[in-house]
């Protein structure tokens, strides 16, 4: 398999020419600073100006490695990454850095889904740092341990959030603690209060950042009680500054509905972000649109160029590039089967009954099922994909 | 950023993140011809203007003149961001040639050609790769290059020191050359043919009330060797397995003084049988030890990732055929001798107790660090 990308990248490098614009005023790239305004640009390239004078500078350092990492949030582009491991190079491989450096070297690390590597540094984190780094740690310590399928402890990191420990850090940490707990115990088929209160907590805030997380957890729950407004929700969740994770999972949600049409003018635009063109390309093979066939040559190169440099992230949307654009069930069965290896949120457990059932080898999928007795995930969806209802 | 703003911005961008875009790569390609080497490097003008500020004008967009008008500076930090150096001295990297695009998956990269000397022809050439190193340590180079009729690739990560790419001076490390260093490790691994000798010896004999006899029929004799030799491969061969895959790493003082006990017993059980039916028992409780000896032979070799499986196939069966034929050699000798006073007072004993003696010696260096033999 790698020898084939290894010959992919050969034969491409020497056949591919390098051409010369003849118009000096030719866009030859477009930059994803574009997508900020020129003020924003700006005050980048200050920051950047003044790491580069002095690297070893902590409070210039975590200022810009928090930019790049807000950025990333915002893009999904893991080049921001890079810039934030960079930014805190002098203390990166530190054995103990300052607990500062340690909250963001994790955030960066889970984000890369090195989830053992963040866990480390979060363990030490939730039990000891200033208050307001100790809450984030243990908020970001219950995501990895979520995602992870760790759902006991999870839990008990939840419970802590909410304890009289981080009162003195004000509503936003006791809600948070609110969320995780509702939907922990959604996941496990404890689905009734949970909607209720998280129902509750969306119209009590007043803040629109935490409303629209409230409502995306909202949304999933809805999608995986099989309620037939999730898309209602999703939508509410979007507000008018669409983030690319709600942007992916209303789009999911529109073609599990069969509903490819709908997903072309949400995602028009979006090309730029994997996430998206994927959910693009599916929704383009569905409707045999023109533009299918250039938008799956597109996602195999950078699939390609991924496995070239031996990058294991992309598990799950290459398990989907295989199954749902290229309809090569087959192949995306170890990519399946890998991602659950490692992730256990509800859309991987889904993607590897959809692909096991595909395959023709249910078998495959008994890890998800075990996990299901094991865990008590509660999701409408699995049983539907596994006898073939769904797409 | 307040608490919450920066709660909200971990868990939104916890599942999505890593996979939303492709990271930094850029496309090395080398060609080597007696002592230049023909380089073209694609790296995408996003990276350069992160350090270079391409975009003059700030609109988001890169014009051709924007990047055409720093072309020297793109050649100072490319130039910077590699170095090749042939047998141990230093390339000379020449001028890039004129600017170039290429369009690659996640958008334009910058085309850098240019022809580097060394100072003679290129037999080892080390890449020091460095590009990106202070501003995205994720960067990655990925670099093809060719020598002839050879050529390979690999993944330069920035800063990671040199990396050998061309080697004709030792053989690469195939198939056929891993086999050999299987057969190699166990004829030169004084402590493993020991180990093996010490059981066969016995082999020939039968103990009956007076002393050791001449085995009668040949049958029992085979029977009981492969018994041996099978407990030897089937517990070492775990062993191997599980010290490559990473999925066990035992110390190596502690594997190699067990190495060097476990030779001690044999050799002490031939003279005061303590086990004597079923001796493959004890034999594959030490074989087990004597795989994590293998595995830290094969690790030192370097292998290539991913290829990994076959890698340990190969060095395996390297050792299985030098083992067999240590029994091919032995057993017919042996068992040519079995009947002579010589063999049964003189050499089993003898041997024996010289094995367990050295081997003792062994197991005093190897567990408290000590030099006692001369080095071989």
């Amino acid at each position: 398999m790698k020898a084939l990308w290894l010959l992919a990248f050969a034969c491409g490098a020497a056949t591919a020419a390098p051409f010369v614009p003849t118009d000096a005023d030719e866009v030859v790239e477009r930059l994803p600073s574009r997508l900020v305004s020129p003020a924003e640009r700006d005050q980048q390239r200050a920051l950047q100006q003044r790491r580069a004078a002095a690297p070893t500078q902590l409070p210039v350092a975590l200022q810009a490695a928090r930019a790049a990492i807000d950025r990333a949030r915002r893009s999904g582009d893991p080049r921001e990454l890079g810039e934030a491991q960079a930014a805190l190079a002098p203390w990166w491989s530190l054995t103990d850095p300052p607990s500062a450096v340690r909250l963001l070297r994790a955030t960066v690390r889970q984000s890369q889904h090195q989830f053992d590597a963040a866990l480390r540094d979060l363990d030490v984190l939730a039990a000891n740092a200033p208050l307001e780094q100790r809450a984030q740690a243990v908020l970001t310590r219950t995501a990895v341990l979520q995602v992870t399928g760790r759902w006991a402890e999870a839990e008990a990191s939840c419970r802590d959030l909410g304890g009289a420990a981080f009162a003195p850090l004000g509503p936003a940490v006791s809600m948070s603690a609110r969320v995780c707990r509702a939907e922990l115990a959604s996941l496990r088929g404890a689905t009734a209060p949970a909607a209720a209160d998280l129902a509750a907590l969306s119209r009590a805030t007043r803040d629109d950042g935490l409303r629209r997380w409230v409502d995306l957890v909202r949304s999933e729950l809805a999608e995986r009680s099989g309620d037939p407004h999730a898309g209602d929700r999703y939508r509410e969740a979007l507000g008018d500054t669409p983030d690319l994770y709600t942007l992916a999972a209303l789009a999911d949600w529109l073609l599990a509905r069969d509903r490819p049409a709908d997903v072309l003018p949400l995602l028009a635009g979006r090309e730029d972000a994997d996430a998206l063109l994927l959910r693009l390309a599916i929704a383009r093979v569905r409707t045999r649109d023109p533009a299918a066939a250039a938008t799956t040559r597109l996602l195999a190169d950078r699939f390609d160029a991924a496995a070239l440099r031996e990058d294991t992230a992309h598990r799950r949307e290459q398990a989907r590039f295989e199954l749902d654009v290229r309809g090569d069930a087959r192949a995306a069965l170890p990519h399946a089967v890998a991602n659950w290896a490692v992730q256990k949120e509800p859309a991987d457990a889904l993607l590897l009954v959809r692909v096991a059932a595909a395959a023709g080898e249910p078998r495959a999928a008994a890890p998800v099922w075990a996990f299901v007795r094991e865990q008590g995930l509660a999701d409408v969806r699995l049983g539907a994909a596994r006898d073939g209802a769904t797409r | 950023m307040n608490a919450r703003s920066l709660l909200l911005a971990v868990l939104l961008g916890l599942p999505v993140v890593a996979s939303a875009h492709k990271a930094s790569d850029a496309y090395l390609t080398l060609a080597v011809d007696g002592s230049t080497i023909t380089q073209r490097l694609d790296v995408a003008l996003r990276d350069l203007d992160r350090d270079l500020v391409l975009d003059a004008d700030n609109d988001g967009l890169l014009q051709w003149r924007e990047v055409v008008g720093r072309w020297s500076e793109i050649d100072r930090l490319t130039a910077d961001g590699l170095a090749l150096s042939a047998d141990g001295a230093p390339c000379t990297a020449g001028p890039a040639g004129p600017p170039a695009l290429e369009t690659h998956s996640d958008g334009r990269h910058a085309v850098v050609t240019r022809t580097w000397r060394c100072a003679g022809a290129v037999r080892q050439l080390d890449a020091d790769y460095r590009l990106f190193a202070r501003t995205d340590p994720t960067h990655r180079g990925i670099v093809r290059w060719s020598d002839g009729p050879r050529g390979g690739t690999a993944v330069l990560v920035p800063d990671a020191g040199p990396r050998v790419l061309v080697d004709a001076v030792t053989p690469p490390a195939g198939w056929g050359s891993l086999f050999r260093e299987g057969v190699h490790h166990i004829l030169i691994g004084t402590d493993h043919v020991l180990f093996l000798l010490t059981l066969l010896l016995p082999a020939v004999l039968v103990r009956t009330p007076p002393g050791w006899a001449g085995a009668r029929a040949w049958r029992p004799v085979l029977a009981e060797v492969v018994q041996v030799v099978t407990a030897f491969t089937v517990a070492h061969s775990v062993t191997l397995g599980l010290a490559v895959f990473g999925v066990v790493d035992p110390p190596s003082r502690w594997v190699e003084s067990l190495i060097a006990a476990s030779v001690v017993l044999a050799a002490v059980n031939n003279l005061v049988p303590v086990v004597r039916h079923g001796r493959w028992k004890l034999t594959f409780l030490f074989g087990l030890v004597h795989g994590f000896g293998f595995a830290g032979a094969l690790k030192a070799l370097g292998l290539a990732d991913g290829l990994l499986a076959q890698s340990l196939l190969a060095f395996n069966l390297g050792v299985e055929a030098g083992q067999l034929a240590i029994v091919a050699v032995f057993l017919p000798l042996a068992w040519a001798l079995r009947d002579t006073v010589v063999y049964r007072r003189g050499l089993l004993p003898a041997a024996s107790v010289s094995i367990a003696l050295l081997a003792a010696v062994w197991l005093a260096e190897r567990a408290l660090d000590l030099s006692l033999l001369p080095s071989a």
